[in-house]
């Protein structure tokens, strides 16, 4: 994990985190995921002096995009994962790779119906949508057998 | 996550804190099914003290929603906080379960 900070002379701190997960255990297994997201988050947001719903939108975004990685359609190919985080003032830029599966997260999940009726909502498919809503400026590209996804979180969009 | 409840004559208030995601949802569904009773016909889940949710949070209230409207009970959810409120508004939860500022609001509503 590598850690920059700078201190401006107007307040706002910049703060770099970044975060790599590989298949570290003797099974081949990742580590858990969720409590490294949360840890990092909450370390630089503290650092940085994020506004609540900052980190909360960070954190949600990294869950959903993290574990769909992980966890759907077919990882046996898939090494490692990275985040790279940058604060700057009260945005947080998000860079995340993987080599796992083509998966873009901007065109290959569908968009939820939220018109629908309490007892017609499918019980799921909100993750990616939440992501796509929430994060700004978002870029995907498959470079060779990578992933990579870049976007920006902000506290109210 | 933490629980609490008090029932008060068909009256059920669960009060859930701390932080649901991917890793506690399923738990987070056994517990608040486990503390329902056949006699509730109003559910009140205060979730004053949710720090924070995800899709796979959402997923349990959204469950939890469907199976009490089919057996015609009240569920209403209370008390969001501001990150809470903020996922529930971009789901478009708050459009399909009755939500409300305090538990006062929803035992009244």
């Amino acid at each position: 994990m590598s850690v920059a900070r700078c201190q401006h002379a107007t307040g706002a701190v910049e703060v770099k985190r970044s975060l790599r997960l590989s298949r570290s255990d003797e099974h081949g297994r990742f580590p858990d995921a969720l409590p490294l997201i949360e840890n990092l988050l909450t370390e630089m947001s503290e650092a940085g002096q994020w506004p609540m719903t900052l980190t909360m939108r960070a954190n949600l975004i990294l869950e959903e995009l993290v574990l769909n990685t992980l966890t759907h359609g077919d990882t046996s190919g898939l090494t490692e994962v990275s985040i790279d985080l940058e604060s700057e003032s009260h945005s947080l830029a998000i860079r995340l790779a993987d080599d796992g599966s083509p998966f873009n997260p901007l065109a290959d999940a569908p968009e939820p119906d939220l018109a629908l009726p309490l007892n017609e909502r499918p019980i799921g498919g909100l993750g990616v949508y939440l992501v796509r809503t929430m994060g700004e400026e978002l870029e995907y590209r498959r470079d060779g057998n990578r992933n990579h996804l870049k976007l920006v979180v902000r506290p109210e969009s | 996550m933490r629980f609490n409840h008090e029932r008060s004559g068909d009256t059920l208030v669960v009060s859930a804190s701390g932080r649901v995601d991917g890793s506690n949802a399923s738990d987070f569904l056994d517990s608040l099914q486990g503390l329902f009773d056949p006699g509730d016909q109003r559910i009140i889940l205060d979730l004053g003290g949710l720090e924070y949710i995800s899709s796979a949070g959402l997923r349990v209230l959204l469950m939890a929603a469907q199976n009490l409207d089919k057996q015609q009970k009240s569920f209403s959810i209370c008390s969001l906080t501001e990150a809470v409120g903020d996922v529930f508004r971009i789901s478009g939860f708050d459009q399909i379960i009755n939500v409300f500022p305090s538990v006062e609001d929803a035992k009244q509503g």
